[in-house]
């Protein structure tokens, strides 16, 4: 299929575009203007296409024989008009362009960012199944826009009769992108770990682009969602500590934080935001009660559905994604 | 009290400072957003709880019939948008720069005052905790007579999407480039502490490109000014650290320093200053010790750059109730844009 990647030349996007040439399809790839691609060593079938979705322009008129659409571009970092513009009217633009009725499938990568974690339990799995968060803005901006991108998606693909696939990736991790090894914050020598014994959900980057790329022809219903994480997951202070193995000279010492301690601080953080703020203080994910829970109550993830409908599993190993790490710290 | 029927067109990044006012004060009911982005408009209608939401300014205006209109979009769109909303009988709150001459501003004013109709640009600075309390100063004569008013913008204006150079075409559409965007504040902040001259005598400096970044326009500015018995520097740098927008009113008793992104207030003088400076330098680091602490906490409940904002707004909506003056005159604004075209010019004679 002729299929259209669009953040590209982001860190997920160079591996989907990658596995997607390798699997066969003759891929555009969407990248920014001031995109720099030397170093990404795609194939040379891939067609590079410069345009930016936040403005129209050029971009709009090289969709016409697009078959299949991977949607990757989004702006996860910035206050919420520049989350806004980057994720949520930048898709509307795209849906706006893209041909909509000839499309053969429409895969959305969304995020585990938009699920209702207060709606699970103490160890509780998250499934595709777990809620839509139904109070977004309570928690940050790019819930708010994920959410807000995800129902712009799937109400065009109803529309227009496009069979739509999402994928909600964990945390994904590669060469460049190492979470801190799950480090809180720094102090010191130290390195603050939050709930050690809580289940990092990760997904390796090439792994994750297998599946994304597994969703453009698996026989699945339209509409189907898919969460992305990887067979072994490691605990916070396992992460760590292979981190600390690794790159030593980069990883401090554990310090660390368990669950019950780190919602007691949420607890005390927001009584006094209550009763000298009255609510309005904007607080640090690591002081936020809500955004504690997303990240760090110790809860089970699961792969099972993407496994036996997309024919996916994770061909890189904890060990592979965990020296990749390693070797980008050395090259 | 009779709630007066507002409406926003444009839902960017100012529309988030101008909207929880509106959706929260007993003055306004929140009658439409309107956006020609479908998922903004529809997005802000839910956020802010507003009674419905357009893509078409012209539609909304026809069919909400709103009595206030926000006119929010970029600077270039503002004259058409300003006189539609005049023509649909709304008084009309519009973010700065209104145009981008004077003679467009002085237009429209001409236009609103010809209707029965207030016509506002926005001025949210001087509503801010660090303004108000040099205006008391002022005010009480401590700083005796204004002699100098600098105001130093210091802001990478290449970093935000006026130089972004991943979208197409200038950044701002202003002869004076992303400078332009911001000379309005510095330009009513320089008459307002000057003691409100409608004209200036002198203006001279430079306006220049200096990052090379096509897209931004101008991005450095350094004009002196005359007006009568005061003179004042404004400055805008993009290529200096950190981040700052400082006032300084110097007067011939006192002077008085602050800056409205991390705020302080520095007073320095008075008659019996002279040996006991040392021991006024003493108390101005305790003082700017509070501040910091002030600072903090203002950091964390919200209490940004921008709150003024609920405070200019709430001003010019109880003025339309009362059916008075608003707060901003007519005069206030056409000398400020007079004076944003002088330093223009200087753009245009490098």
């Amino acid at each position: 299929m002729r299929v259209l990647v669009t953040g590209a030349s982001g860190f997920l996007g160079r591996e989907v575009v990658r596995a997607a040439a390798d699997g066969g399809h003759e891929v555009v790839a969407l990248v920014r203007p001031t995109a720099r691609l030397d170093g990404l060593a795609w194939p040379t079938s891939v067609a590079v296409l410069r345009g930016d979705l936040r403005q129209l322009g050029d971009w709009t008129k090289e969709l016409s024989r697009i078959e299949a659409v991977v949607h990757l571009a989004a702006a996860p970092s910035g206050d919420l008009p520049t989350q806004f513009s980057g994720t949520v009217v930048a898709t509307e633009n795209l849906l706006a362009h893209v041909p909509m009725k000839s499309l053969r499938r429409f895969v959305h990568v969304s995020s585990f960012s938009v699920y209702d974690y207060a709606s699970l339990g103490f160890r509780g799995m998250l499934t595709e199944a777990t809620p839509i968060d139904p109070a977004p803005e309570k928690r940050d901006a790019y819930t708010i826009t994920k959410i807000a991108q995800e129902r712009l998606v799937t109400a065009a693909c109803e529309a227009a009769g496009v069979h739509l696939v999402v994928i909600r990736p964990g945390a994904i991790v590669g060469p460049g992108k190492d979470w801190g090894f799950g480090r809180v914050a720094r102090v010191g020598a130290f390195d603050l770990i939050f709930s050690p014994g809580a289940r990092f959900p990760l997904t390796y980057v090439s792994n994750c682009a297998d599946a994304i790329v597994k969703a453009l022809d698996a026989p699945v219903p339209a509409g189907s969602a898919y969460n992305i994480v990887d067979d072994e997951l490691p605990t916070y202070g396992q992460f760590h500590r292979l981190g600390r193995r690794l790159r030593g000279d980069a990883v401090g010492s554990a310090l660390y934080v368990p669950w019950f301690g780190v919602t007691l601080l949420g607890g005390a953080v927001s009584l006094v935001n209550a009763l000298l703020f009255r609510g309005r203080a904007k607080l640090p994910e690591f002081l936020d009660r809500r955004r504690q829970r997303v990240r760090w109550r110790p809860m089970r993830y699961s792969n099972r559905a993407a496994r036996m409908d997309l024919g996916w599993a994770p061909a890189a190993s904890l060990e592979v994604a965990v020296r990749s790490l390693r070797e980008e710290h050395e090259g | 009290m009779t709630r007066l029927r507002a409406a926003v067109i444009g839902c960017g990044a100012i529309a988030h400072e101008h909207l929880p006012y509106l959706s929260s004060s007993p003055r306004v009911e929140l009658a439409a957003v309107c956006d020609s982005s479908k998922a903004t408009a529809s997005f802000m209608r839910d956020r802010f709880r507003a009674g419905a939401w357009f893509t078409d300014a012209a539609s909304m205006l026809e069919e909400v019939r709103p009595e206030v209109v926000h006119v929010l979009t970029p600077p270039q769109t503002h004259a058409a948008l300003v006189t539609m909303s005049l023509d649909a009988g709304a008084h009309v709150i519009c973010e700065k720069p209104m145009t981008g001459s004077a003679a467009e501003t002085e237009t429209l004013l001409r236009e609103a005052r010809r209707r029965g109709l207030a016509l506002v640009e926005s001025r949210n600075l001087l509503f801010n905790d660090l303004a108000i309390a040099i205006d008391r100063l002022a005010t009480n004569g401590k700083i005796g007579s204004v002699r100098e008013v600098d105001v130093l913008l210091s802001l990478d204006l290449t970093a935000g999407p006026f130089g972004d150079l991943n979208l197409s075409g200038p950044g701002v559409h202003l002869p004076g480039g992303a400078v332009h965007d911001f000379l309005p504040h510095l330009a009513y902040l320089f008459l307002h502490f000057a003691g409100g001259p409608e004209t200036v005598d002198h203006v001279s400096g430079f306006l220049e490109n200096r990052s090379g970044n096509a897209r931004v326009g101008f991005d450095h500015l350094d004009a002196l000014i005359e007006a009568g018995d005061v003179r004042g520097r404004l400055r805008v740098a993009s290529d200096v650290a950190p981040p700052a927008f400082r006032l300084v009113v110097r007067g011939t008793d006192r002077s008085a320093e602050g800056d409205f992104y991390n705020p302080f207030l520095r007073i320095e003088g008075g008659a019996k200053i002279g040996k006991r400076a040392p021991l006024e330098q003493i108390g101005s680091g305790l003082k700017l010790a509070r501040a910091g602490v002030t600072n903090f906490f203002d950091k964390v409940r919200q209490h940004g750059t921008y709150h003024g904002m609920p405070r200019m707004l709430d001003a010019i909506y109880r003025a339309l109730q009362d059916r008075e003056e608003p707060p901003i005159s007519e005069v206030d604004m056409i000398a400020t844009a007079r004076l944003v075209d002088r330093i223009v010019a200087l753009g245009e004679e490098a």
